[in-house]
């Protein structure tokens, strides 16, 4: 311990030569002048922190806590990745819209056999992404059921 | 004039009515005198940039990150309570700056050294150890000087702060610990562990013949 300290003084006084390095000569003359200016231009330019301090805020929080900014970006990149995720899924596969489309045909007496009968270029295109899906011909646009739509009958009384 | 003036000054300095005069002029600051804040600046600007210059060994980085943070200080003058002195909260401000930009630049390392005033060659000190002690008597102060930051930039942050304030500026270490928050032992066993990096990494100029 003793050999050690006697080292480390010899190392201290090597640290000494740091205290000689000088900025260039009249270099704190202008520093505080420099500093007020910016201050001042800050105060003139810097109106975000009077018209949005909690976006000042936000952003200070970022410097303080790192790790903040680290899992901000972190949730950033998984709703991206969500949003990635969920945009190439296909709204609904090709197979029950068929059926659904089936089903409807059967269910519905009224469905004009005229537009059942029409080409695929003269019917509705499901527009999706999903080339399985893409050139399904529909029916029509209006035959789909409406949840918002209630089936009445009238039942005519006289003639 | 040495830049970053060792323990003596900075032991002596809270003396009785420094504390008191320094708390006017934050105060006055605080209500937005911009003249008692210059007068703040005038006062500490010689050490922080001291701190900041050797801490990245570089004179454009550190007159940027002291100015930095003497603005950010303004900014965030109105926070500042008193449970501290102004210095050490200003030193504080400085340093994790400083940290934070030393971990950004990490691996972009740009030594930008100022000259060597003229007392160098007259402080008996260095003269003593650079024509006895150091093998490497040839070696000129440029160099020693250019060694020493290089192996002060090996240090991780910490270690070389507690060296930069410690051993270079003559900071005791209390104030040390008040600046980096963090207790006593943790400083010791730092700077312990920070004059053995540098040792090994300047043992050519520092083991006597």
């Amino acid at each position: 311990m003793n050999e050690n300290e006697q080292d480390f003084g010899t190392l201290q006084q090597f640290l000494k030569l740091k205290r000689h390095e000088m900025p260039p000569p009249g270099y704190f003359n202008n520093f505080s002048d420099e500093v007020i200016a910016r201050i001042r231009e800050g105060g003139k330019s810097g109106e975000l922190s009077t018209e949005a301090p909690w976006l000042l805020k936000f952003l200070q929080l970022f410097e303080f806590k790192p790790a903040f900014a680290g899992a901000f970006a972190s949730a950033l990149f998984l709703l991206l990745v969500f949003g990635f995720v969920f945009a190439d899924r296909p709204e609904s596969s090709p197979q029950p819209l068929l059926q659904a489309s089936a089903a409807q045909s059967n269910s519905f007496a009224a469905v004009n056999p005229v537009a059942l009968a029409q080409p695929a270029e003269n019917t509705g295109i499901i527009a999706t992404t999903n080339p399985a899906t893409s050139l399904q011909p529909v029916a029509s646009l209006f035959d789909s059921q409406n949840p918002f739509a209630q089936q009445v009958s009238f039942t005519t009384t006289g003639n | 004039m040495i830049m970053a003036e060792p323990a003596e000054r900075t032991d002596q300095e809270p003396a009785t009515d420094v504390p008191a005069v320094e708390m006017d002029l934050v105060r006055r600051a605080q209500r937005g005198d911009l003249k008692a804040y210059d007068e703040l600046v005038q006062r500490y600007q010689e050490r922080i940039y001291a701190t900041v210059y050797h801490m990245t060994s570089n004179h454009e980085d550190a007159n940027d990150l002291a100015q930095d943070s003497f603005i950010k200080a303004y900014q965030a003058l109105k926070s500042f309570k008193g449970g501290s002195s102004f210095y050490t909260w200003l030193y504080r401000i400085a340093v994790n700056k400083t940290i934070n930009f030393l971990k950004q630049r990490k691996n972009r390392t740009h030594m930008s050294l100022n000259d060597l005033d003229f007392n160098t060659e007259n402080n008996p000190d260095l003269v003593a150890l650079i024509s006895e002690n150091t093998p490497r008597r040839d070696a000129g102060l440029k160099e020693l000087q250019e060694k020493l930051n290089a192996a002060l930039l090996k240090l991780s942050e910490p270690h070389r702060l507690v060296v930069v304030l410690h051993d270079v500026q003559g900071q005791s270490h209390e104030e040390i610990a008040e600046i980096m928050d963090c207790n006593i032992g943790t400083v010791r066993s730092r700077l312990f562990y920070a004059r053995q990096q540098l040792q090994s990494l300047l043992t050519d100029y520092l083991k006597p013949t």
